[in-house]
């Protein structure tokens, strides 16, 4: 049985595990795949924040952080009553491959089934994005800034 | 749903117009929407199921483009509404313009 709340999305990389896992954690790396004004903290109860335009936010708090191979932290949105910021929980884990890294984000608690569509779709988007950069690409500016 | 129903709802008009006649990844056509990632797939479904959008897979993406004839007798409707839109534009922008060379 599976779990309808939980969304995962798997990519694979063609960068080491140490290089991918710093886009998830440095601001300046982040911003890079996702966001505009990225803040970040990658210790437990520090503050994920990942602005988009017209000033809606995506907003969370680290919980765990395992370089190279797990970070977890917590998600919602500002101005998105269905997701509140910190509402949700993202599991990011990262397996080394002969190749590169095998990403696999699993997202939970996400309200209902629309919300796991809307999100499956924005991570899709969004590590096919990571996939090129991390691999020393162009991804081209982010579509939600 | 019934085909004018179909087209009856903002957003799917906009899909619709995204890929008139251009294909456009999912990931490429919710990025028109809002960022807080809101629901496109939905519209998608609908939009695929009456056939006026067709979908096919290339790797992990799925990708989309508008299947015109589909849409028979309201593919003037569909038009028409962009047409509208943009017709709603030029007025504004020709009032607005006029009321900058009154002052």
């Amino acid at each position: 049985m599976t779990d309808p709340d939980v969304l995962e999305v798997t990519v694979d990389i063609k960068a080491d595990t140490e290089t991918v896992f710093r886009y998830f954690t440095d601001a300046d790396r982040y911003r890079q795949w996702m966001g505009g004004d990225v803040v970040l903290d990658p210790v437990p109860g520090g503050v994920y924040r990942v602005g988009m335009r017209d000033g809606v936010e995506a907003v969370g708090e680290f919980v765990e952080i395992d370089p190279p191979r797990r970070v977890v932290f917590t998600w919602g949105w500002t101005r998105d009553d269905t997701v509140a910021p910190g509402s949700t929980r993202v599991v990011v884990t990262l397996e080394p491959l002969d190749t590169g890294t095998r990403v696999v984000l699993r997202h939970y608690g996400l309200p209902n089934h629309e919300r796991t569509v809307d999100h499956r779709d924005g991570w899709t988007m969004y590590l096919d994005r990571l996939a090129v950069r991390a691999a020393g690409g162009d991804p081209g500016p982010d579509p939600n800034i | 749903m019934e085909p004018l129903q179909v087209i009856a709802a903002p957003r799917r008009l906009r899909i619709l117009q995204l890929v008139w006649d251009t294909e456009r990844t999912a990931g490429d056509i919710a990025a028109h929407f809002d960022v807080s990632w809101s629901a496109i797939s939905q519209h998608l479904t609908v939009l695929k199921n009456a056939g006026f959008v067709v979908e096919r897979r290339e790797g992990n993406s799925r990708i989309y483009r508008a299947d015109q004839a589909a849409l028979g007798p309201l593919r003037a409707i569909v038009e028409q509404h962009w047409h509208d839109g943009l017709g709603r534009l030029k007025n504004m922008a020709e009032r607005e313009q006029r009321a900058k060379d009154d002052e």
